[in-house]
């Protein structure tokens, strides 16, 4: 497979038992990109990540991270990645330092601990209080930590947010782009779109254990279905405009109020439009999250 | 590994001294009582010959008391192997099932170490662990026996049966360690493992009584344990034979941990097909999106 690739997936399925959970997900991450991996809970997200960290052997198909298939050579994979599982638990007997000390010393002390106590400070987390008193933001901090403090080649963050407040997920989002900054790929899951569209230059959309879509956040916007308000001047004959392909008339108020539906290009459109004296002209952009809900509902 | 062995060995500290210390006390208590009995040897013996034959078969027959080998071999080491087989369990069902059932797991694995170098580190900081709750049981025999002049006992013959202690514990730890990474919790295998001690403990005791039970008896773990006779020496043939089922047990084990999945967190289940009767009703799709976690 390409070494180009910092992630790529091809074929990947996975079983448990009986049951499917994910059918053939082919996946292509660049070196150095943020990629958002989209999805409902359940449609796998949680399942391709943890295939490409080998925690769960995969059924068929063929992963490759950073060069290296995780079946064969797990350690080297996990030597180049930070991970931050999204069902975050941490032994609450220790502290967080010490804690982080562990996970250090699993990777062969190679965390430059300044570098720690930086992160720490920049999330605001005393790491020397015992895990036990922490809140559960306070415990995903430190999961952001470990996964950042050794500089990986590449992080996967399974929801890096949740649980934080809305400050700290800014912060938390800062230091992926810092991340990037520093030549190293991001791969992360959320369903918070807002996050994913501010921050990831490539988005996938993952529904029922297979990729349904894979592009840029903006692009995906530009495809999808636009909605326009029109109201005329006088009464206009709809059917006009319904003709035009890729447009539909969703509600007209005899021919006075008009709601269309555009998928694509508006250019024909505003030319049929224009024939006619207009009042007003109002457009909606659907956020990615209504384009990730058309998704998710069978829309494509 | 290492550093899975010892950040084991850390946790392992508070067991090491609970199970350890208790069991110095024990022996340094037993030891010290020992001369009232030696003084009284002929009357315990009569006191004994008043139970009934049959249940003094079931606990091996009439002690001797006049010895302090005898006299240990019925207040120490006929039930300690029962008593710390507890711990062997616990640490056998709990060694990957533990974190891997409070979600734990699913980020230490995630690490730069090999699923074999996570199982052979905690593996060996159990072993490390009962060795030293093992000396720390030696100990509490050895040292009472040192400041008493009547007493006179082997050093060296003393360590046989802790040896053998050792074999025994091995295979009920290694044996609840597969069981364990084969079954869906560590419940369901510390409560497998916990019946098949105590039937073994009533199996080697009834077979006493009834020949019937003999060929049974023979094959389960506590008859090679050398509770009794140790005096003779260590009988090779049997802690090797313990040893060896150990090994087994372990290796069973280690290869089921390479072939399976690592769970998100809480318990798993058997995912039998939806066609099994008396299946649990979440098997198998919830099971699979515990599995999968998302």
């Amino acid at each position: 497979m390409n070494n180009d690739y910092a992630i790529k997936t091809e074929g990947l399925t996975k079983f448990y038992g009986n049951f499917q959970a994910l059918f053939g997900v082919d996946l292509e991450v660049q070196q150095g990109e943020i990629f958002g991996f989209l999805g409902p809970n359940g449609a796998g997200k949680t399942t391709t990540i943890r295939c490409m960290l080998d925690t769960i052997h995969r059924s068929g198909g063929d992963v490759s991270i950073l060069g290296v298939d995780p079946k064969e050579d797990p350690v080297s994979v996990r030597k180049m990645v930070g991970y931050l599982p999204g069902e975050l638990n941490l032994d609450s007997s220790t502290t967080g330092e010490k804690l982080l000390r562990f996970f250090n010393s699993m990777r062969g002390g190679k965390a430059d601990w300044t570098y720690v106590e930086a992160l720490a400070a920049k999330l605001e987390l005393d790491i020397k209080r015992p895990i036990k008193n922490l809140s559960h933001g306070n415990k995903q901090k430190i999961g952001v930590i470990q996964a950042f403090m050794h500089r990986p080649e590449l992080v996967i963050l399974d929801e890096p947010t949740q649980g934080l407040d809305p400050l700290m997920q800014r912060e938390v989002l800062n230091l992926l782009k810092d991340m990037k900054s520093a030549g190293a790929t991001v791969f992360f899951s959320s369903h918070i779109m807002g996050e994913v569209q501010a921050i990831a230059d490539r988005v996938g959309i993952i529904r029922e254990g297979r990729i349904v879509e894979l592009a840029e956040p903006r692009s995906l916007i530009k495809r999808s279905l636009n909605r326009a308000f029109v109201r005329f001047k006088k009464p206009v004959d709809t059917a006009d405009l319904d003709a035009i392909p890729g447009v539909s008339v969703l509600a007209s108020d005899d021919g006075m109020e008009v709601t269309l539906q555009i998928e694509g290009e508006m250019d024909a459109v505003l030319k049929a439009v224009a024939k006619h004296p207009v009042s007003e002209f109002e457009t909606e952009r659907p956020s990615l999250e209504e384009i990730f809900l058309a998704y998710y509902e069978g829309g494509n | 590994m290492l550093t899975t062995f010892t950040h084991s060995l850390k946790k392992s500290r508070g067991a090491i001294l609970g199970w350890g210390i208790s069991m110095l006390l024990l022996g340094a208590m037993i030891v010290p009582v020992y001369s009232t009995f030696a003084d009284q040897g002929e009357a315990m013996e009569q006191f004994m010959e008043m139970f009934p034959p049959e249940m003094l078969a079931f606990f091996g027959g009439l002690a001797d008391f006049t010895t302090l080998e005898g006299y240990l071999n019925i207040e120490f080491f006929s039930f300690v192997p029962i008593v710390l087989a507890i711990f062997a369990i616990t640490s056998g069902s709990g060694m990957i099932a533990n974190d891997e059932e409070n979600g734990t797991l699913d980020l230490i694995a995630a690490h730069p170490v090999s699923r074999s170098g996570l199982f052979f580190g905690r593996l060996a900081s159990i072993l490390v662990s009962l060795i030293l709750i093992l000396a720390l049981s030696w100990l509490g025999l050895f040292l009472p026996v040192q400041f008493m002049e009547e007493m006179d006992l082997d050093v060296i013959k003393i360590i046989t049966p802790f040896l053998s202690m050792f074999a025994y514990l091995s295979v009920i730890g290694s044996f609840t360690l597969m069981l364990s990474l084969s079954m869906p919790s560590k419940r369901m295998a510390s409560m497998i493992a916990g019946i098949l001690l105590i039937a073994d403990f009533f199996i080697q005791g009834f077979a006493e009584l009834n020949a019937d039970l003999e060929p049974i008896a023979d094959v389960l773990p506590l008859n090679f344990y050398q509770g009794r006779g140790w005096t003779d020496g260590l009988n090779n043939e049997w802690f090797l034979g313990l040893l060896a089922a150990s090994l087994a047990f372990t290796l069973l084990a280690w290869w089921r941990f390479h072939r399976r999945d690592i769970r998100v967190g809480g318990e798993g289940s058997w995912m039998l097909p939806a066609w099994v009767p008396f299946r649990r009703k979440s098997s198998p799709k919830p099971a699979v999106v515990e599995a999968a976690g998302d």
